[in-house]
């Protein structure tokens, strides 16, 4: 009787400073562990108290209500990443022109948060290194900030700031500047680090264990200029579906269009100025054609797939975890010439570089006609975001840690929209970036 | 009417109604859980005449679900709950109680004659995963290894796969059985196999490997030592009440340990 009401005693009192949140669940296992070895409590019941204590922690949590603490934190997720970049920029006027090599060292920073309003409404905002500056052509498309200027200070950015409404497990809606962009296999056509304005309906059905579908309808603002003109907007919409073929092999495809609507005869900020021009040129001149894109993109991915080799000569080394090949076409159906794009590439090593030891190698061949797509919208690392380009991309990753990864990329781009000398004027980036996460 | 014979019909319809009103609980979940649950509810309802206890399985997340439905009044479970799983129960209004009734320890056990008398996890993982394919590799005969694994619906698999393999799949071409005794039976007559079972399935007829230098013991799984060890749960919508608790309370008797003992798991006493 006497071991009994110690052993309640003991529980009451784990509880107890569980709740207080004056002990973790290692302080909590190695308290048990003391009573054990004093003969306290058998190791059965120690077991039964700590994993009865930290469930039950998890349920107030859940619940919460820990008075450990605030219900804003536990409704509050915080999570941002760094990255320090090493980048040169070796680049030619012309096939015979100048040589110019720049060298550069650049930092991002972002910084996140996630809070639960209820149960079926997310608020999401963000921060970031960036530029304000519209002209720029990358203050959308990208968040780097360069090493310079002695020492000034760097700019912060409001990145994204959006809700996201979930009423059913199938159906959400978001509106702001979100943190989403369609899906794709590559980041030719779009830059990832866009935050698109506006607002989505994301739908999906699971048919069966092996199948998905999912249905995106987007509406972006792109220029607001009401009520002098018409705002111009994206209207777009991707069906698509995850299926499993085997246990190793999967496939998903999609088929997106979109409308970018009224951008004919404008002058978008953040262009490139390599869109065809009806007046003027460069990144002031107005657009010549509009842009309706359709744009089917797949990515078909192995699990294992060199595994029979690896067991027939014991080269584990020749069983990576993935294998990845993938494609996507852009058709822009408004414009008459030079309107066709295209990337491939495949990808293989672990499916995460999440720690030490890790790896991932990609190869991305892409092609932009001149009016193949938006000017305001391409990756920023190739050819500085323009259309009319094409060349290759191949990228290593390597865990170095928990969160943290080197990357090396290299890139080799050409300008296809130019006759002449001045035909290719071919540009190499080199970048090696650590990157961190946390 | 007079009052006198008022009683006798009284208890008359009392005596029909009574069996009514006999307290009925369902129990649902894991099929890991659930040989304990069928013995005890037996000897229980064997005890207790009045009593209704119906069991059955369905896996750890139907008994969950069960619970959070409201469709089942204790739900069995091999695996703590998931975060996705307590959300839906907030979302619901239930507070989901946490009852460890056992421990499962996991062992790797292999054929007698197997000259191999320790493993080390990334060991195990390279085997169920298919980067060692032969006892040569891991210090052994030149001799292929035979996987044998418990089927995908098995709480004891899940187990398995977070606990020794990280998440990892198993190979394709593992043979798959469907009870610890499968596995057990099929270990002993293969010379080159390896299989994994629950603690109360090793007998003469394998041999247990020691994981990590750690031997499975009842000992080393109820203090957290032997690396392929869990708890068993019994989850009820807020502290259990009324025929769930006695039956609990049963269970984590010295009688019920028994019977866990007896079906092959760790007893916590």
């Amino acid at each position: 009787m006497k071991k009994f009401l110690t052993s309640i005693a003991a529980a009451g009192f784990i509880s107890m400073i569980f709740g207080l949140g004056v002990a973790n669940a290692g302080e909590v296992d190695l308290l048990l562990q003391k009573l054990v070895e004093k003969g306290v409590l058998t190791p059965g019941e120690a077991q039964q108290i700590g994993t009865e204590t930290k469930e039950q922690v998890k349920a107030e949590i859940a619940a919460g209500k820990n008075t450990s603490l605030p219900a804003w934190i536990q409704n509050t997720k915080l999570k941002g990443d760094f990255r320090v970049r090493y980048q040169l920029d070796h680049s030619k006027t012309s096939d015979t022109g100048v040589v110019s090599d720049r060298n550069r060292g650049r930092v991002r920073l972002r910084l996140g948060v996630d809070s639960k309003v209820n149960d079926k409404i997310m608020v999401g905002a963000g921060i970031a290194t960036g530029t304000t500056d519209v002209t720029s052509y990358d203050s959308a498309r990208s968040n780097n900030q360069s090493f310079g200027n002695a020492f000034a200070k760097k700019p912060l950015v409001l990145d994204y700031a959006y809700a996201r409404y979930t009423p059913v497990s199938w159906a959400s809606i978001m509106g702001g500047k979100m943190k989403y962009l369609p899906w794709r296999p590559t980041d030719v056509m779009i830059d990832n680090d866009i935050t698109p304005e506006g607002g989505v309906l994301q739908l999906t059905k699971k048919l069966n264990d092996k199948t998905n579908l999912f249905l995106d309808t987007m509406l972006f603002v792109l220029s607001e200029t009401e009520p002098t003109t018409h705002n111009a907007m994206t209207y777009a919409t991707q069906g698509g579906i995850e299926y499993l073929l085997t246990d190793t092999h999967s496939l998903k495809g999609a088929v997106s269009y979109y409308d970018f609507s009224n951008v004919k005869g404008r002058a978008l900020d953040g262009s490139q100025g390599t869109n065809t021009k009806s007046s003027g040129s460069g990144t002031t001149g107005l657009n010549k054609y509009g842009f309706r894109e359709i744009t089917p993109a797949f990515e078909l991915g192995i699990k294992n797939p060199f595994k029979p080799i690896a067991n027939i000569t014991g080269l584990s080394m020749l069983d990576i975890e993935k294998l990845a090949f993938f494609g996507e076409y852009y058709n822009n159906l408004a414009a008459p010439a030079k309107n066709n794009g295209f990337a491939s590439g495949f990808g293989f090593g672990n499916e995460k570089v999440d720690e030490w030891g890790k790896w991932q190698v990609q190869y991305v061949y892409s092609m932009l006609e001149k009016d193949s797509v938006l000017d305001t919208l391409p990756d920023s690392d190739r050819y500085s975001g323009k259309t009319g380009i094409r060349g290759n991309k191949v990228s290593f990753q390597y865990g170095l840690g928990k969160n943290t990864w080197l990357q090396l990329a290299g890139f080799r781009f050409e300008n296809i929209n130019q006759i002449g000398t001045n035909r290719r004027a071919p540009t190499t980036v080199f970048q090696a970036d650590w990157n961190m996460k946390f | 009417m007079r009052l006198t014979k008022l009683i006798p019909l009284g208890a008359v319809i009392l005596g029909f109604t009574l069996p009514c009103y006999a307290e009925k609980i369902v129990v649902a979940g894991s099929t890991t859980v659930l040989p304990i649950a069928q013995k005890a509810a037996e000897v229980f309802m064997n005890n207790n005449p009045d009593s209704d206890i119906s069991v059955r399985g369905g896996g750890s997340g139907v008994g969950i679900a069960s619970l959070i439905d409201g469709t089942c009044d204790i739900g069995n479970s091999s695996r703590s709950i998931k975060d996705t799983e307590l959300d839906k129960a907030v979302t619901n209004g239930r507070s989901l109680k946490a009852n460890v009734i056992a421990m499962d320890g996991i062992c790797i056990i292999v054929h007698p004659s197997n000259s191999i008398t320790e493993l080390t996890k990334k060991q195990i993982k390279e085997i169920y995963t298919g980067t060692v394919s032969n006892w040569a590799q891991l210090g052994g005969t030149d001799e292929t290894i035979v996987v044998i694994s418990r089927d995908s619906a098995s709480g004891t698999f899940e187990a398995f796969g977070t606990l020794a393999l990280d998440g990892a799949k198993v190979r394709s071409d593992a043979l798959m059985q469907a009870s610890n005794q499968a596995v057990a039976s099929t270990v002993s007559k293969t010379p080159g196999a390896i299989g994994y079972v629950g603690l109360g399935y090793v007998s003469s007829s394998v041999k247990a490997v020691d994981v990590n230098g750690v031997k499975a013991s009842k000992e080393t799984v109820l203090t957290n030592k032997y690396l392929l060890g869990r708890p068993l749960f019994m989850y009820t919508n807020g502290e259990p009440k009324g025929l769930a608790k006695q039956f609990i309370d049963f269970i984590l008797s010295p009688a019920g340990q028994k019977l866990v003992e007896e079906e092959g798991f760790v007893g916590l006493k």
